[in-house]
């Protein structure tokens, strides 16, 4: 029998509709919960973005047209407010030159002395960051995830953990690179957290993100070691970023948390900075470290200690035994330094403190190495059996 | 007196059908198409996103964030069953974890169980008054972010800004009239579905 528009085969063939629909709803959501089970996006690590490159290529083209005329905007806004406000601002500047002019002359003295110090303390300093310049395209700033990204990428040799900072302090890291896009983890995001010292102090601190503009300051230590207003730097721990990063200050929170005011937020992030600095933790790499050959292997046997022949020389030593006690530092100390009973040490400094400046005495071993014959015979080392004294009751 | 034959252009059908009486004439104007109803406000949420993620700061502030695809998610299951909506819900919220860098999933969990959730309570809940629209949608609010929140924890082991939760949920709230005119366009607009 046929009737109605459709004469298919399964044409009464009826699901009942909302509940097909509620299985589709179940598919979905099964993909969903086993691709979010399987995200590791708290590791920030590269191989977790890996997947997004292609789809940040893709999202940064309509993101760069839509922001070329919003900057194109700004741009003209910003040569308005410089024509209209010349004279005040040539005079502000004029100020600001005289007060910097002054930093600048006490920054060359001092960086003279630095360097001075360096080279008298023979450090190794660390070499100088290039730094790639990019713009801001698009940003995620809601409270799950902080991201930007920017109109740079691998084309520009910027690189998975580059840091990311403004001309006012520290905005974050790469977390993904496409040839001509980048995306930065925020250091205001959930999974971001930036080691960081505190200047006045030199406390350490570990800064965590929590979609908020101001982050909290974890794990800090001591009493006094933050106050409100402290300058706040990343400490470089970790080698993820490089030592000395304007952060932002400390401020006290409302819920008695000490967090950070970004410096990155005093004015709109638009130009970034990425500096290509090489993560060194990520130098070494894992298995060639494990495949290493022992030291054992690679370092020369351990020398034999050097004994002095018995000369002339060598006997009119043996008179100076604090000559002689140098001679071998692997076994003239074993030697030489009497193991002082743990229980009688306080009493033996306190004496000594009180009969004056000890003098070295000659042991019978050195002066008997002194005048031995010209090959001595080495004998290995045997502790001296002291009696142990367990005193009951000693805490 | 005008005659079979004699109507105006205007009056003529695509078919070339001078008088056509059958009931199906008259739904055929009214038939819409996923496409319609769908793909094209989907669309329309992707431009929008995309659009409010422009890195412009006017006068200091930033552009709101609200999570449009939560507006399709609550209109979608009251206009009428379907089976690919739950596809493009899921895929709303694939394209949020990708375009805002949340953890794959993370969006589309939420948005799919909104869905599913209202799908089932469906015939209790139209043609109810907006008020009482209005105050589901914020129900369906607060358990969509709370599942969100709950989402973050499990993958970050921390707790989220919630202020910036209620931030994002304001925006989100801001767009309820959409779903009114979605629900007014398209609720009764075919009769197959009445």
């Amino acid at each position: 029998m046929a009737y109605g528009d459709k004469n298919g085969h399964f044409e009464h063939l009826k699901l009942p509709m909302t509940w097909a629909v509620m299985g589709v709803v179940a598919l979905v959501c099964v993909v969903a919960a086993l691709l979010f089970l399987g995200d590791r996006r708290e590791e920030v690590e590269a191989s977790a973005y890996a997947n997004r490159a292609g789809f940040d290529t893709v999202a940064g083209f309509p993101d760069k047209v839509l922001a070329y005329p919003v900057h194109k905007i700004g741009d003209g806004t910003n040569w308005f407010d410089d024509y209209f406000f010349a004279v005040r601002e040539n005079r502000k500047l004029k100020m600001k030159v005289a007060e910097l002019t002054q930093y600048r002359d006490l920054y060359i003295e001092e960086k003279d002395i630095n360097s001075r110090y360096e080279k008298l303390l023979n450090l190794r300093t660390e070499p100088p960051v290039e730094m790639v310049t990019a713009r801001s395209v698009a940003v995620s700033r809601g409270p799950f995830a902080n991201n930007r990204l920017i109109d740079a990428g691998s084309n520009k040799k910027i690189a998975f953990g580059n840091p990311v900072i403004t001309d006012q302090g520290l905005v974050g890291r790469i977390v993904g690179v496409s040839p001509d896009v980048s995306r930065v983890l925020m250091v205001t995001d959930v999974t971001s957290h930036v080691p960081v010292m505190i200047l006045r102090s030199d406390a350490r601190a570990m800064m965590s993100g929590d979609g908020g503009g101001y982050p909290k300051l974890d794990f800090v230590r001591g009493k006094d070691s933050v106050k409100a207003g402290d300058q706040i730097l990343s400490s470089g721990d970790g080698g993820v970023f490089p030592r000395g990063l304007p952060v932002g200050e400390a401020v006290k929170g409302v819920d008695n948390v000490w967090r950070v005011r970004l410096y990155s937020n005093r004015s709109a992030i638009d130009f970034v900075k990425v500096l290509l600095f090489k993560d060194f933790s990520q130098l070494p790499n894992a298995d060639t470290i494990l495949r290493a050959p022992p030291v054992s292997d690679v370092l020369p046997p351990p020398a034999l200690p050097a004994v002095q022949p018995a000369t002339s020389s060598a006997v009119s030593s043996a008179a100076k035994p604090s000559v002689t006690v140098v001679t071998s530092p692997s076994v003239a100390p074993a030697v030489t330094k009497p193991r002082p009973n743990p229980a009688a040490a306080g009493s033996a400094e306190s004496s000594s403190a009180v009969s004056g400046p000890v003098t070295p005495k000659p042991v019978t071993a050195a002066s008997s190495s002194a005048v031995a014959p010209v090959t001595p015979e080495l004998k290995p080392y045997v502790p001296p059996a002291t009696p142990v004294t367990e005193p009951s009751g000693q805490n | 007196m005008k005659m079979p034959g004699m109507l105006g252009l205007k009056k003529r059908g695509f078919g070339g059908t001078v008088i056509n009486r059958g009931v199906r004439a008259g739904m055929a104007s009214r038939i819409i198409t996923p496409w319609d109803w769908i793909l094209a406000p989907a669309l329309m949420s992707v431009a929008l996103t995309i659009v409010l993620a422009t890195a412009f700061q006017p006068f200091g502030f930033y552009l709101p964030e609200p999570v449009s695809p939560l507006i399709l998610a609550f209109a979608w299951p009251l206009i009428r069953p379907s089976y690919i909506a739950p596809f493009i819900v899921g895929a709303l919220g694939f394209f949020l974890d990708f375009f805002w860098g949340a953890p794959l999933g993370f969006w589309t969990i939420g948005l799919v169980l909104v869905y599913g959730v209202l799908a089932l309570a469906r015939t209790y809940l139209i043609g109810q008054e907006w008020m009482v629209l209005f105050g589901l949608f914020l129900l369906t609010e607060l358990i969509f972010f709370g599942i969100c929140v709950l989402l973050a924890f499990i993958d970050t082991g921390a707790v989220v800004r919630l202020w910036g939760v209620v931030e994002q949920a304001f925006a989100t709230t801001l767009m309820f009239p959409f779903v009114l005119i979605l629900l007014e366009k398209y609720l009764h607009s075919d009769v197959r579905f009445q």
